[in-house]
């Protein structure tokens, strides 16, 4: 924040009674009345929206609760709004006017909760879908998991588009490829897209509810399998947050160890990506480069940790597998090699910057107002990074420089995700030559109840943000799982318009979005 | 043209309705080790082809005879196309106009039956192929006219060895971008996609199945060493040797220039789809330089 005065002013402002100081981050209690009016003072000192969670206490105290947390990338400060709603009510001023980031969550936690944000532009079905009943909420405590949910008649209601040559091109959710399910909606005129619409979350697997009730402990292992890809962001920004809730010290030699595993998942992630972008022109011989290299570095991780996807290794506390005695910078030498290798090779096809230049641009205000994240908010020029903004694990010992792209195109992603390879490796070798010895892990047996807290990670998708509110006997109450391609999949569909139909599978690769993220 | 001849013609028809799977798969083959993979068998176009022949075809309620016929006209044009290249005896056959038509007659009802079920990716796929073929076609007849020119006649059986002068080269360019674009190779499609939305000729196939869906793989093999058998006799024809030693010889020659067709496939980038008129417009300057070279 650039204002120096900003906690002054803050306390200044009538609804600021209940400021306090928990669990790494700052609350405040709002009442639904005054949320507005924090929402334009917060824009003001442009603070960043992380994540939204809505949160059924009618068992404690008779209300709902709807947390939005902030952060200040300046001062490192994280600020959570707490907004308590009546049943009788059920309504609260909606974020979406004034944090534009905020209306998919805020569509979400209507469908989950039934918690009606007024004054929200796009009130439309969303994670949801239109077969499921209405006045059913399934993140409600009184809805029993495993009830069997009669379908209804739905229609997904898609804005149209209209005119002479105008056709409409449905592609999903069920796609010819092994891939996980979404439908794309085209509107296009020729070959030329004039507008596109996804329709996402449909293998929804309730996992936040299923964490509900859980020991912290168990819910470990759910969080480890959100995501395939990012096992490692996962389970650590889970990890993260319940450690905030207790005094647990975290060893030294275990926050290097998770610095170095989260830097081997982007490592392989990032490399996968480069090859697969190779995929969306048909370029054969980057692909199969690219998978080749990924390989490599997976077998790496089994071999250094046991699993090729890093499950298994972090545990709330420390970390589960010690790194075994072994000369890894010569293996990240060569492998760095075989990286130049790889993009020179890509990068010297001028076929290659012909498809990928000025194809499926992000502008820097789109990426701003919606809140990108991740390599692809980086390539629009967008500076965020949370390993450089809220540092975790061993990030604030080491020194990291933050690539930019300005932009925006499947260029620049491609770019952005070669440079930050680049980065990745100067990180795990300041990693291993600050390792410490040491403990593994501090114990962790016991977490205050009803408290929030926040973990967060940066992925190789970019911020993955795991809020949780703890309950009795050290279980979880609520969890909510914001996932970088949550933060993305609404951004996609702004690059495409102006772009041909076939350019499609490149821009989408560009992303790298993940499904399963959304299904949460 | 005695009956003799007639016989002769089928004969070789059904030869390279033989080896088109084995040219196929050897193409394959090179693609996949130049990609560091094993790959499948050289074998594996037969199996697949006999695989769909035994099974039952499965089409829309709302297609009429036109999808039904279509495998049929597709894979006999290109028969006949095919049975029309004079190999091992120069012959007067047939004239090249009627050859390019028997390719245009194939496209027509392949992209017709495409657009028939009214899926989305079919349409699209027919809608680009219509798009690419009015600028392959241009190119395949201009570089066969180029032929022509210097033969002095249009009968495809006396062309043989027609582009062994200096014009040939620039009219082997031009056909060898044809046969690319003809195959549904890199740089203009992607033969083994499985983007939906980048596909031509795998869209308008999309909803074929069965035995239908295994003559059209057919028809696109044997569509495709007919090319390559027809720029070897028009560019590098082998002398007329003995059958056997002629046939192992021109079968080396296919087989090298499929080499050629995989090493354009895996070193290059499928191109921008509006970018394909100046590629294809390139190879047609190239015949045309041919054609102009007869007379200057």
């Amino acid at each position: 924040m650039s204002n120096p005065h900003f906690w002054e002013e803050l306390r200044s402002q009538k609804w600021s009674g209940n400021l306090s100081m928990a669990a790494g981050k700052i609350r405040l209690d709002v009442n639904p009345k005054n949320y507005r009016d924090v929402l334009a003072f917060l824009e003001k000192s442009r603070a960043i929206l992380l994540t939204m969670a809505g949160t059924d206490e009618r068992p404690i105290n008779g209300n709902f609760g709807v947390y939005t947390v902030f952060y200040f990338p300046d001062a490192k400060e994280i600020l959570e709004i707490a907004l308590s709603i009546e049943e009788e009510e059920l309504r609260y001023p909606s974020a979406t006017p004034i944090f534009a980031s905020a209306h998919w969550l805020e569509r979400e936690i209507r469908d989950m909760l039934g918690i009606i944000p007024d004054g929200h532009p796009d009130l439309r079905r969303l994670a949801v879908h239109p077969d499921w009943p209405e006045g059913l909420f399934p993140l409600r405590k009184d809805f029993v998991t495993g009830t069997k949910v009669p379908r209804v008649e739905g229609q997904i209601d898609f804005c149209t588009v209209e005119g002479e040559g105008i056709y409409q091109i449905p592609v999903g959710p069920i796609h010819a490829g092994i891939i996980e399910p979404g439908h794309f909606r085209f509107y296009a005129f020729g070959e030329d897209v004039i507008n596109l619409q996804a329709q996402l979350f449909y293998t929804h697997r309730g996992i936040e509810k299923e964490a509900e009730g859980k020991h912290f402990s168990n819910v470990m292992l759910i969080a480890e399998r959100i995501c395939g890809a990012c096992s490692v962001s996962h389970a650590l920004a889970y990890a993260q947050a319940v450690e905030s809730l207790t005094q647990a010290e975290i060893p030294e030699r275990a926050k290097v160890l998770r610095t170095i595993l989260s830097e081997m998942e982007r490592l392989y992630n990032h490399i996968g990506d480069i090859g697969n972008m190779c995929a969306g022109i048909g370029f054969a011989l980057g692909i199969s480069r690219g998978a080749i290299l990924k390989e490599k570095i997976m077998r790496q991780n089994m071999n250094l940790f046991g699993h090729r996807y890093l499950r298994g290794t972090i545990i709330p506390g420390g970390v589960k597998k010690d790194l075994p005695e072994q000369d890894l910078c010569s293996w990240l030498d060569d492998t760095e090699a075989e990286l130049k290798q790889l993009t020179d090779l890509i990068l010297s096809s001028n076929g290659l910057l012909e498809r990928m230049q000025t194809t499926g641009v992000l502008h820097y205000e789109d990426a701003w107002a919606l809140g990108a994240v991740g390599p692809a908010a980086r390539a629009a020029g967008l500076d965020r990074d949370l390993r450089r903004d809220l540092p975790y694990a061993a990030y604030q010992e080491l020194s990291m420089r933050v690539p930019l792209q300005q932009d925006g195109d499947v260029y620049c992603r491609l770019l952005q995700r070669i440079e930050e390879c680049g980065v990745t490796f100067d990180l795990l070798r300041q990693a291993l030559n600050i390792l410490p010895q040491g403990e593994l892990s501090a114990e962790i047996t016991e977490l205050p109840p009803y408290q929030t807290a926040l973990g967060w990670t940066e992925s190789a998708r970019g911020a993955n943000v795991h809020w949780i509110m703890s309950g009795e006997n050290n279980t979880i109450y609520r969890y909510m799982v914001r996932s970088a391609s949550h933060c993305n999949w609404p951004v996609l569909p702004l690059c495409v318009p102006g772009n041909i139909v076939p350019d499609f599978p490149l821009i989408n690769k560009s992303f790298e979005l993940c499904y399963a993220c959304l299904d949460r | 043209m005695g009956l003799n001849d007639y016989g002769w013609l089928m004969i070789q028809g059904m030869l390279l309705l033989l080896f088109s799977p084995l040219v196929n798969g050897i193409i394959k083959k090179v693609k996949a080790r130049i990609q560091r993979r094993v790959g499948p068998s050289i074998l594996q176009s037969y199996r697949d082809v006999i695989k769909f022949l035994k099974r039952e075809a499965v089409t829309s309620y709302h297609t009429s005879w036109i999808t039904s016929v279509t495998p049929y006209v597709c894979f006999s044009a290109y028969f006949v196309a095919g049975s029309m290249i004079p190999l091992w005896r120069s012959i007067s056959t047939s004239d090249v106009i009627v050859f390019i038509y028997l390719f245009a007659l194939a496209r027509f009802f392949l992209a017709l039956s495409a657009l028939e079920p009214a899926s989305a990716f079919g349409g699209m796929g027919s809608s680009r192929e219509m798009m690419i073929a009015t600028l392959v076609e241009p190119v395949l007849v201009l570089g066969l006219f180029g032929m022509v020119a210097f033969v002095g006649t249009t009968d495809l059986g006396i062309l043989t060895g027609a582009g062994q002068n200096p014009a040939g080269i620039f009219a082997f360019i031009g056909l060898l971008l044809v046969t690319v674009a003809e195959t549904g190779r890199i740089p203009v499609d992607n033969p083994d996609t499985h983007l939906e939305l980048t596909m031509v000729h795998e869209g308008m196939l999309l909803e074929y199945s069965g035995r239908q869906l295994g003559l059209l793989h057919l028809a696109a093999m044997v569509k495709q060493t007919i090319l390559l058998v027809l720029l070897v006799q028009l560019f590098f024809p082998a002398p007329i040797i003995s059958a056997p030693w002629f046939f192992l010889l021109l079968a080396v020659k296919v087989v090298f220039l499929g080499f050629i067709l995989a090493l354009i496939e895996s070193t290059n980038v499928k191109m921008r789809l509006f970018r394909l008129p100046e590629l294809l417009v390139g190879g047609a300057v190239f015949c045309i330089i041919s054609i102009f070279m007869k007379f200057f």
